[in-house]
């Protein structure tokens, strides 16, 4: 070694000497150091290692950030000489520190595990770091052994301490959760493992055994309830944060691990603050999950927010008092915004309030519902029959009758609860009723889609002269004669369903024969066969071919679009204006039983049957065309 | 800078203008009226949101809405009603009495009730009839009753117009006979559609009519008796073959009291001819004049009905109008049957024939000094008269088509069942030609026809 070299290596390990804190100037010295002189990296890695084993385990951490910075700045060689010691530096100072920085070197070695984008392998040889890995992941599961065996042997009183502890925050759980059966169990069994305790006979494994379930069950309820704490605590914390943060870092240790549970649990009892049942526990939670990723000091930083917020409590309530002490507060008694929160505010946040806040049907549809049942129930057992106050004098005519007020009046409303939406009218519940209704209903559909088509004009491909007559005009109706009217029925007019004789009724309306003369020839020709009682029927019982032509039937007013098909011939017949009844009709063509035929198929295709049914469906047709 | 037409007039557009489609929004306290006139020019609509509304007996559908138009009518809240309102006129409801608690409810509701317990034991119903004077509620009071019968049971009530210058179901001047077998419609002040050829949003009704023809009965009171016997006779008839018309009974319509004789012989013949057997009389009770009527009354029917007379307060209902709202009605009426309304648009049809294809008859007006015979008591008053095709005898004049011949004798032509009506829109006395509007189209009826002293100048 020359006596520049040596200059070099003392200048080197001079700086290291001064790594006594996490520096980075330090740091990038060395780094540059080594860069810069890399004929003396034997000797610089030498010093480094002997800095690593021989200073106190604080600042081991710091001399492994100048191992990392000059392997991932200058690499080769000095990755070479560092990966032949590094796993025995490496396991050495992981036993040696304390848990935080433990955690501190996992993620070192997690940047030398990834590949460098230069070399794609990673920083050191792969047999090494592999030792590493294999050792960390032993040392986990011994850490795990070691918490184990630190525990405190296990005695009855200790554990019944820690049972009452756990009880104490089971119960407080099912305050907030009143429902959740899972807690409810867990304090019989808490209950239970008391008992067996208490009759001391258990062997010391068993209590063993006791402890580490206890402990297991401790900490998934502290998870819980660190959950819960969490959520609750959101918005506070969102405010406090970066200052949190800062005084975290400055005072990084001041409260990992050495909780003040006391004090919490007095000041803030009905809350549901995490209480650590094991002192350490907080310490050894954040090591287990800090394998892998660091989330330990979660809990730590929880506690520091409660405390400054119960602090900042205290402080305010502390000067309210003193205000109020000296009659400086004015204090709103009715309008104050807090006494109308308490009057209003739910009883309640728990599961049942949520239960109340189901929202129901409008106002109205509930008021319908409850008329309709006190309706119906006013007209049970009501017989107007039997109602003396309803037989007719003058008394009971002017004078209020509560029967009529209370109970019947329903019957011309509510008491037929399903009111037609389209003009009002009223249908019951039976199912008589239901089935006018729906009758009812689809005659409004049929009826308003033939109101609205009466404006189109219907055009006929078969038939182009006729198209402008096919506009579906209304006229109003000739009166019936009198002896018309006093045979008619009103049923004809008001039935909702397509029934078979609907022409008849309307037929009716037709002009009496006798005036008919002056008409055009077809109602001279129909006046002549009615006035000659049938004589259009030939002598060897043929039907004139003309009459079977002049044959019509009304449009029914069920029927949308004007037309039908012929089921013989499969032509489509469009409806035409007949002067002489005033109505829209199918020209050739006849009813039969409800169905529509051309009257010359319907002629032809019964002619040619024999038998009984030739002659009376002939009779039949005879009759249908006069 | 007044003399220009704009500037001076701009500062009352806010008054002249008058959104018609600004919807409002009225609540009927449960059991009020709701008076609503709408003058002929103006038009108005009403929507129900909630609660049950009535107009005369008839229950309006919840958000649908109805228009209204040359009708004075009230609004009766059954449940408490929430309803929106549009219309040209910014305040239909009648001053000072616009929401007023329908104190008359109670007693339609009870009289209801009383002829529902009738039916409910007899298969021969009430056979009904409301008498008093001019503007006490009559006609409201029918159709409230026809509504109410129709609502809960399936009966047909047969309601009969014995008052000439009302218009229901027919244009004036008709004595009618119609089965109510279905809802009416509110927003007709004719209650309803008469048959059409077409489709129509409601069921219509088929009414049977006697022409009177004149306007006043006691122009001819010989006439309306006749005419009154024979709507009679074949009513009983239909009666006789319609057993749910029977068992539902009948509802009888009259004209005010002070138009019949002094001596009431008319109303006791109207009494025997439809056998009646309820009458119920509305009148003021304040009021001497009416009390002492109904005493009067009591006295000269009491043979005939024996306590089956009872009195009925005015309805709370009634509004006030005169005659020319009267005749609004009338023309609405003539204009309906040949065009149909807002909802069922009809199509007339106009031919022009000679004036010998014209066979015109007409009754003999007994206060017409210039009416022959008009003097002489001895003469037939039911005889008809054949008038001479002038201008100024038919020009615009509802005549009435009868189902007897061109040639028949004028007896066939008095007893013969109506056709239908026909209005002379123009003379025209150089070619001897008359344009006459028919409901039907085609050719014009081969028939007898009768004029009636009503005009409708298109």
């Amino acid at each position: 070694m020359d006596s520049e070299t040596e200059r070099l290596v003392k200048d080197f390990t001079g700086v290291l000497e001064e790594l006594t804190f996490n520096s980075k100037p330090i740091i990038t010295t060395l780094t540059k150091l080594a860069e810069e002189n890399i004929s003396c990296a034997q000797y610089f890695v030498d010093a480094l290692e002997a800095r690593i084993n021989k200073c106190v385990p604080m600042q081991k951490l710091y001399a492994f950030y100048a191992l990392d910075s000059i392997c991932k700045n200058a690499g080769s060689p000095y990755t070479i000489y560092f990966s032949r010691n590094l796993f025995a530096l490496y396991k050495k100072t992981y036993l040696l520190v304390d848990n935080t920085t433990r955690s501190k070197l996992i993620s070192l070695f997690k940047t030398w595990m990834t590949p460098s984008e230069a070399t794609g392998s990673p920083l050191f040889e792969t047999s090494s770091l592999g030792k590493i890995e294999k050792f960390l992941i032993k040392a986990s599961a011994l850490h795990q052994k070691n918490y184990q065996s630190m525990l405190p042997t296990p005695t009855v009183p200790l554990l019944l301490a820690d049972i009452d502890k756990l009880t104490i925050l089971t119960k407080q759980r099912l305050v907030k959760a009143p429902t959740d059966q899972k807690l409810n169990i867990k304090l019989q069994v808490l209950g239970q493992l008391k008992q067996e305790l208490q009759k001391g006979k258990l062997s010391q494994a068993a209590l063993k055994q006791v402890q580490l379930q206890l402990k297991e069950v401790f900490s998934q309820d502290q998870q819980l309830i660190q959950q819960q704490y969490e959520y609750e605590q959101k918005n506070q914390q969102r405010q406090q944060f970066q200052q949190q943060q800062q005084q975290q870092q400055q005072q990084p240790n001041k409260f990992v691990g050495s909780d003040v549970p006391g004090t919490i649990d007095s000041q803030k009892s009905s809350s549901s603050t995490p209480i650590p049942l094991f002192d350490n526990m907080t310490s050894l939670s954040s090591n287990v999950s800090s394998l892998f990723g660091n989330t330990g000091g979660v809990l730590s930083t929880q506690k520091l927010d409660l405390l400054e917020k119960t602090n900042k409590d205290s402080k305010v309530q502390n000067l309210y008092h003193s205000l109020d002490n000296l009659g400086l507060l004015y204090k709103p008694q009715n309008e104050s915004i807090v006494t109308i929160y308490n009057k209003i505010k739910p009883k309640d946040l728990d599961a049942s309030a949520k239960d109340s806040e189901i929202q129901l049907p409008q106002i109205d549809m509930l008021q319908n519902i409850l008329l309709d049942c006190k309706a119906y129930f006013a007209n049970i057992n009501v017989n107007i029959s039997n109602m003396q106050s309803l037989s007719f004098s003058q008394e009971n005519l002017t004078n209020p009758n509560s029967i009529v007020q209370n109970n019947l009046i329903h019957l011309l409303y509510r008491a037929k609860s399903n009111k037609c939406n389209t003009c009002g009218k009223r249908f019951g519940n039976s199912n008589d009723e239901k089935r006018l209704l729906s009758e009812h209903l689809d005659w409004h559909f049929r009826i308003n889609k033939r109101i609205k088509g009466s404006s189109q004009v219907i055009t006929n491909s078969n038939n182009p002269g006729t198209t402008a007559m096919q506009k579906n005009i209304q006229s109003r109706n000739w009166y019936l004669q009198d002896s018309q009217w006093i045979n008619f029925n009103d049923d004809d007019i008001t039935s909702t369903k397509n029934i078979i004789n609907d022409n008849v009724g309307r037929n009716r309306n037709r002009r009496d024969n006798k005036w008919k003369n002056g008409g055009d020839t077809s109602t001279k020709y129909n006046n002549n066969l009615s006035s000659s009682g049938g004589n259009g029927t030939l002598d060897d019982g043929t039907l004139d071919e003309e009459m079977l032509r002049m044959a019509k039937v009304p449009v029914p007013e069920t029927n949308v679009d004007m037309t039908f098909t012929c089921p013989i011939c499969k032509d489509t017949i469009n409806a035409v204006y007949d002067e002489d009844s005033g109505e829209w009709v199918w020209k050739n063509a006849v009813d039969i039983s409800g169905k529509y035929f051309h009257a010359i198929c319907y002629y032809d295709s019964i002619k040619n049957n024999t038998g009984d049914d030739h002659s009376s469906a002939l009779r039949n047709l005879r009759k249908l065309i006069k | 800078m007044s003399f220009l037409p704009g500037l001076t007039e701009a500062a009352q557009v806010p008054d002249i203008y008058i959104d018609v489609n600004e919807a409002h929004t009225q609540v009927l306290p449960i059991g009020t009226l709701w008076k609503i006139r709408v003058p002929s020019e103006a038009k108005m609509s009403i929507k129900v949101l909630t609660g049950i509304a009535e107009i005369f007996g008839t229950e309006l559908a919840n958000n649908i809405e109805y228009n209204f138009q040359n009708w004075n009518f009230t609004v009766h809240a059954v449940e408490e009603v929430c309803l929106e309102w549009k219309g040209t006129d910014s305040h239909p409801a009648i001053e000072g009495e616009d929401l007023i608690p329908n104190e008359s409810a109670q007693n339609i509701y009870n009289l209801h009730f009383s002829l529902e317990k009738m039916r409910n034991s007899t298969f021969d119903g009430p056979k009904v009839m409301i008498i008093g004077n001019k503007r006490v509620g009559k006609t409201a009071l029918c159709r409230t009753l026809c509504s109410y019968t129709i609502k809960f049971k399936s009966y047909q009530p047969m309601f009969i117009n014995l008052n000439p210058q009302e218009s229901i179901f027919s244009p004036p001047g008709c004595l009618s006979a119609t089965p109510i077998s279905d809802i009416l419609d509110v927003q007709l002040p004719i209650w309803g559609e008469s048959m059409t050829s077409g489709a129509t949003s409601l069921h219509s009704k088929q009414p049977l009519l006697k022409l009177f023809g004149l306007e006043i009965i006691a122009e001819n009171r010989d006439l309306y008796m006749s005419t009154v016997e024979a709507l009679s006779e074949d009513v009983s008839e239909r009666l006789h073959k319609d057993a749910l018309i029977q068992r539902s009974g009948c509802i009888i319509n009259t004209p005010p009291l002070s138009q019949l004789d002094d001596d009431l012989k008319d109303l006791v013949n109207i009494i025997e001819k439809f056998k009646v057997n309820l009458i119920i009389m509305v009148g003021d009770e304040n009021n001497d004049e009416d009390m002492a009527q109904f005493e009067k009354v009591s006295q000269t029917i009491k043979p005939f009905v024996g306590d089956f007379l009872l009195r009925l307060p005015r309805l709370t209902g009634v509004i006030e109008s005169d005659d020319t709202y009267e005749r609004s009605l009338q023309r609405n009426a003539i204009r309906e049957y040949f065009y149909g309304n807002q909802n069922t648009a009809l199509s007339p049809f106009s031919v022009s024939i000679d004036y010998e294809d014209l066979i015109i008859w007409e009754p003999i007006n007994l206060l017409d000094p210039s009416s022959a015979g008009a003097d002489n008591n001895s003469i037939d008053k039911l005889e008809l008269k054949q008038v001479t095709i002038t201008p100024s005898s038919i020009q615009h004049a509802l005549i009435c088509l009868t189902y007897s011949d061109k040639h028949a004798k004028p007896n066939d032509v008095r007893r013969s069942s109506i056709l239908g009506f026909a209005l002379v829109t123009e003379v025209n006395e150089k070619r001897k030609k008359v344009r006459i509007l028919i409901p039907v189209p085609g050719n014009f009826p081969n028939c007898s026809t009768l004029l009636t002293s009503y005009r409708y100048l298109e």
